[in-house]
């Protein structure tokens, strides 16, 4: 890869690309695969971005459709989505942030379902509904209530009301 | 006051050590573990094994003596390569910068497609490398006679009543009719099954975050 593009065209948006990583593994080592997919697949799909949106919203669509579909082997060979087996108590003591309010809330944010995590990532990111349902593919009109939703649910996880 | 989950995670981020990029080295010649450039490696893999084989079992074919087998083999095993080197190019057009619908989406019919058309080549394919067998041996030169009008000959002269079609006893059509049939029947089953053992789990989540977004639009 050239380090000029990592430098210039992705490390800039590294946040956001840290940011979603985060919500879709649960260990140092698959974050970094991660990271590291992300960054490799943006570099590939460069020649497809037409400037129809911005480089930031594009970088958010890859880094979604690669945490969304990333797999791994099981010990058994079956083929899984890391993502689909997150669990709070799973995480890894060196995976987490120093300030523990943001390793709460992003416990309860793993506890959502893929899409409702890339919802509330999206609307923590200051994201709006328009963006949201063009980055996602969907109703803009359904984004408002559905993050209501997804707020309760993560007020009542980090309650500890619900698992 | 308890803090809301946007403050949260505005001042956890204003923290120096959030955001911090792991080291990336030699980022381009990394293995990708992405699922598009999974199923990429495994069809170019299969492909080439596929092309490989046909080539040493069409050689090999004529040093036995069972050239029909080759060639049959060789030509099914080919048009069998060509239409999936036509599935790969399409894998290669999904685009990930589109939204994670239409990713989805294009990629799940993707699946479906290929999955659609192996089944169909499979009830084919175990049946004529069945057939391409029978008549490699039919023909199979044995002392300046085909080995099946030998057999024939002896069964003739062992079971004199026996009814031939074509020359060949009733009951070995129906055996071998019995035979192409069940390949055919399981052919395409043996292609899911084994699919599903190894992707099973992930054809299936695809299909739920895609009824999770299909929710949100309705």
């Amino acid at each position: 890869m050239s380090s000029d593009f990592y430098k210039t065209s992705i490390l800039p948006f590294a946040g956001i690309i840290i940011k979603l990583c985060r919500a879709y593994t649960n260990s140092q080592e698959d974050f970094e695969d991660y990271y590291q997919e992300v960054c490799l697949q943006i570099w590939r799909s460069k020649d497809n971005f037409r400037e129809e949106s911005q480089w930031s919203t594009w970088v958010y669509r890859i880094s979604l459709n690669v945490c969304l579909t990333l797999l791994k082997k099981k010990k058994n060979n079956v083929q899984h989505f890391v993502s689909d087996s997150i669990t709070a108590e799973e995480t890894e003591d060196n995976f987490a942030f120093s300030d523990e309010s943001l390793n709460l809330l992003y416990d309860a944010i793993r506890k959502l379902s893929e899409i409702d995590r890339a919802v509330i990532m999206l609307y923590l990111e200051e994201k709006s509904q328009k963006e949201i349902a063009e980055i996602i593919g969907t109703n803009p009109n359904n984004i408002g209530v559905h993050v209501k939703r997804i707020k309760i649910r993560l007020k009542k996880i980090l309650d500890g009301k619900i698992n | 006051m308890e803090k809301s989950i946007e403050n949260i995670w505005k001042e956890g981020f204003l923290k120096s050590d959030a955001l911090v990029a792991p080291k990336v080295n030699n980022l381009y010649n990394q293995k990708s573990i992405h699922i598009i450039d999974k199923f990429k490696r495994m069809f170019k893999i299969n492909l080439i094994a596929i092309v490989a084989f046909s080539f040493v079992f069409l050689v090999v074919s004529f040093f036995v003596g069972l050239p029909i087998t080759g060639i049959i083999f060789f030509v099914t095993l080919s048009v069998l390569v060509i239409i999936n080197k036509r599935l790969l190019i399409d894998l290669d057009k999904i685009d990930m910068g589109v939204s994670s619908y239409q990713y989805l989406k294009a990629f799940n019919q993707w699946i479906i497609k290929q999955v659609d058309i192996n089944k169909k080549i499979s009830r084919f394919l175990y049946p004529i490398i069945f057939i391409s067998m029978l008549l490699g041996f039919w023909f199979k030169d044995a002392e300046g006679v085909p080995l099946g009008e030998r057999l024939v000959s002896e069964i003739i002269f062992g079971f004199p009543d026996t009814y031939l079609i074509f020359g060949v006893p009733v009951i070995g059509i129906v055996i071998a009719l019995v035979i192409i049939g069940l390949l055919a029947l399981f052919g395409a089953r043996i292609y899911k099954w084994d699919l599903n053992i190894v992707y099973g789990r992930v054809f299936k989540k695809l299909k739920e975050l895609m009824t999770d977004i299909e929710n949100l639009r309705s």
